[in-house]
């Protein structure tokens, strides 16, 4: 089920990424690159002998310094599972993984949308699933309706 | 063919014989040849489906580019039903986001209700009762059966047929008697909470089961025949929509959908929980990936689920239906990810904990939202008619893509 | 015939029309086939299923809004939707009725937290009967036709009271 941490650091060095974290924890294996060396470590466990082809899900999360990305991937021809974070600051911009994993197509606009960053690289990176004046909803700082407001309808 | 030497067209500038009609002036676009009749050009057409329409499964809109009858450019514009679950989610304590759950997929609400009490109860480590495991395990295939009926009324309703709905319908009744029974609601069940279930099933559950199953055995049948068996809907699913194993794999398709294309991967076989690991049961799979594969997939699964439905009467163990768990959790801060697997596909749950008593972030996996996307790529170059009966072979639930 | 045995043979039957048309549309009154969220399976689907048969009472559902009376608001609507919906609501022909059916479309239900949800689908369009639940059940949506026939009828009763009252 969780991948050797060895075998994927080597892989990931032997593909020329240098500065990667790879950890095993309660969740499973966490890869932690840079943002610039994300598609090559992307392109690394794809096509690599993992051979993780199958994207799982791709959600972001506000930490409360910037907006982590997590990539959680498959391998199902050996039956592993593995997870990739970056992190983005706040405003700031990502790539596109979608020529690697076009199953990333909807859910990056979706964290485009949700956490006001800026998508980068996709073929339609328009909002997915508000109208726009609409705030990125799932940062910390936007608050939902109070009880008050509620009260008042 | 007269001698007229207005019906030749290897001379198209010729001019019209002396004495004859002289037409008015043409508008830009038009091209008279010399036959008479105007020769007109096409532009490609944008037709809009939705959000409201008999059959987008919900509020979907899909915006399709069309050069007569065939697609050549598609679009799915969602977020008609986006209600914040996960935003909500980080308000709400971990034994009330199973009515979030609820309402994300809102077909198949236990598998939901599920999945989120199995991330939970990851985080806090408790020991689940056996035979809480069993009930889950029942009350999931009872709702898969459920929602597969809903999803064959809609599907034929899709390809044109009206008669199979009602029959759906009639069976899914029977069933939705038994989860009242069991639950207290129709379809927001809220039964299935961290440490196990609400309650045990009343006095005479198996038996009303086994008198569903009964007849079911004999419905399924009936149902097949109905649709399956009808000429007209034959040609209408087979070869329509091919989903191929690299395209299903690309896309992070699930389910039925990617058991359909070839690809053998069923959350209940391959990461087992509730009881499945003690079930008896074979996973269909197709290898053409059209939409008659996605149909006798799903239509063999309920017939597997009616066997686990029998099985897990048999095999239900005694002793307590839920673990002692604190009204109020508060996990340990950590993460997990747990996934069930729902009639759409891999419904994943990852919930992050800081240690108060909501979670810091739920993230919800919507299978059908890869499966929309998948129908939004293969969509160009089929025609109209086969681009709904494609969103339907998919099973989409608008509630779970646009959470 | 046997009508005429109640009415004895060659009877003339004189009737309000006021009343007549609205025994009609009270009796026929055809929903826009327009559900939005879980309601929609619950009170569409199966109201109009074998068991809970809307058919029974005349109402049977309709794709396109010129052809319907009533549109059942069954779902949470958002900021996103509300466009449709008013849309919808424009494009029916009078006399029109909307039902909003469930929590979400009477106050915004367990979403109203959410900024993108509209508390209630009265604040873009009139509402004639709400139906509280989450889900409400099929027969409650019967029940709710049922007030909304109660109501047409009384509609007509006044109208023609008022103008009697102001012919006198």
């Amino acid at each position: 089920m969780h991948p050797d941490v060895t075998a994927i650091t080597s892989a990931l060095r032997a593909a020329g990424v240098t500065s990667v974290e790879v950890e095993q924890t309660s969740l499973g294996v966490i890869v932690r690159p840079q943002v610039p060396e994300l598609a090559a470590v992307l392109s690394a466990l794809r096509d690599g002998s993992s051979v993780f082809t199958f994207m799982v899900d791709l959600f972001g999360m506000d930490t409360g310094d910037a907006v982590e990305l997590t990539y959680h991937l498959r391998s199902l021809s050996r039956d592993e599972e593995i997870y990739v974070r970056v992190s983005v600051a706040y405003d700031g911009a990502f790539t596109s993984v979608w020529e690697a994993y076009p199953a990333a197509l909807m859910p990056e606009r979706e964290i485009a949308e949700m956490f006001g960053l800026t998508l980068q690289g996709h073929p339609n990176p328009k909002r997915l699933l508000t109208t726009d004046g609409l705030d990125p909803m799932l940062l910390k700082r936007i608050e939902i309706r109070g009880a008050e407001e509620v009260r008042a309808r | 063919m007269t001698e007229d030497s207005r019906l030749t067209v290897d001379a198209p500038d010729a001019p019209l014989a002396e004495g004859s009609y002289v037409p008015a002036a043409l508008p830009v676009g038009l091209r008279r040849v010399p036959s008479g009749v105007d020769e007109v050009s096409t532009e490609h057409l944008v037709v809009n489906f939705g959000p409201q329409h008999p059959s987008t499964h919900g509020v979907l809109r899909m915006i399709i580019e069309a050069d007569g009858e065939e697609v050549v450019g598609a679009e799915m514009s969602i977020g008609y039903l986006h209600r914040g679950i996960e935003k909500l989610a980080e308000h709400r304590r971990y034994n009330a986001l199973g009515t979030l759950m609820d309402r994300g997929d809102y077909v198949s609400g236990i598998h939901g209700e599920l999945a989120v009490a199995l991330a939970t109860e990851a985080l806090i480590e408790v020991e689940v009762p056996e035979k809480a495991h069993w009930i889950r395990s029942l009350m999931s295939e009872v709702n898969r059966i459920a929602s597969h009926l809903v999803w064959y009324g809609t599907f034929g309703l899709d390809a044109g047929g009206m008669g199979q709905f009602l029959y759906a319908v009639r069976d899914r009744e029977m069933l939705l008697d038994i989860l009242e029974a069991v639950s207290g609601s129709r379809m927001m069940f809220n039964y299935i909470r961290p440490g196990g279930v609400l309650a045990d099933l009343p006095q005479g559950t198996d038996r009303k089961l086994l008198e569903f199953l009964d007849l079911f055995d004999i419905h399924i049948e009936e149902h097949d025949q109905l649709l399956g068996g009808n000429e007209i809907f034959q040609s209408r699913v087979h070869g329509v929509g091919v989903i191929d194993k690299e395209t299903a794999i690309a896309f992070g398709l699930t389910g039925a959908n990617l058991r359909a294309s070839g690809v053998g991967f069923d959350v209940r076989r391959d990461r087992p929980y509730a009881a499945y690991d003690k079930l008896e049961f074979s996973v269909p799979m197709a290898a053409e990936g059209d939409c008659w594969a996605r149909y006798a997939v799903r239509m063999e699964e309920m017939r597997q689920s009616a066997r686990m439905v029998r099985q897990c009467l048999e095999g239900m163990p005694e002793g307590d239906f839920t673990a002692k768990v604190p009204k109020v959790l508060r996990p340990p801060a950590g993460e997990a990810y747990a996934a069930v697997e729902s009639p759409r596909g891999e419904w994943g749950v990852h919930v992050v904990s800081d240690g108060t008593e909501s979670p810091y972030r739920l993230r919800y996996r919507p299978p059908a939202l890869f499966a929309l996307q998948v129908v939004e790529a293969i969509m160009p170059g089929s025609l109209i008619a086969d681009a709904i009966v494609m969103a339907g072979s998919v099973d989409l639930v608008l509630g779970e893509i646009d959470r | 015939m046997a009508l005429d045995k109640l009415t004895g043979e060659n009877s003339v039957l004189f009737v309000r029309s006021e009343q007549l048309f609205d025994l009609a549309r009270s009796n026929s009154l055809w929903y826009l086939a327009f559900g939005i969220a879980c309601c929609a399976i619950e009170g569409l689907m199966h109201a109009s299923g074998p068991r809970y048969d809307f058919d029974r009472m005349g109402v049977f559902f309709r794709a396109s809004p010129r052809q319907a009376d009533v549109m059942i608001v069954a779902g949470t609507v958002n900021r996103k939707m509300a466009d449709s919906v008013k849309r919808l609501y424009d494009q029916m022909p009078e006399p029109k009725w909307v039902v909003a059916m469930g929590a979400c479309a009477s106050t915004g239900g367990p979403f109203r937290e959410y900024p993108n949800v509209i508390m209630g689908v009265d604040k873009i369009i009139p509402v004639d009967v709400y139906i509280p639940g989450c889900p409400p059940r099929p027969e409650s949506v019967h029940f709710a036709f049922i007030e909304l026939q109660n109501k047409i009828r009384k509609a007509a009763e006044e109208r023609v009271a008022s103008r009697r009252n102001r012919d006198n």
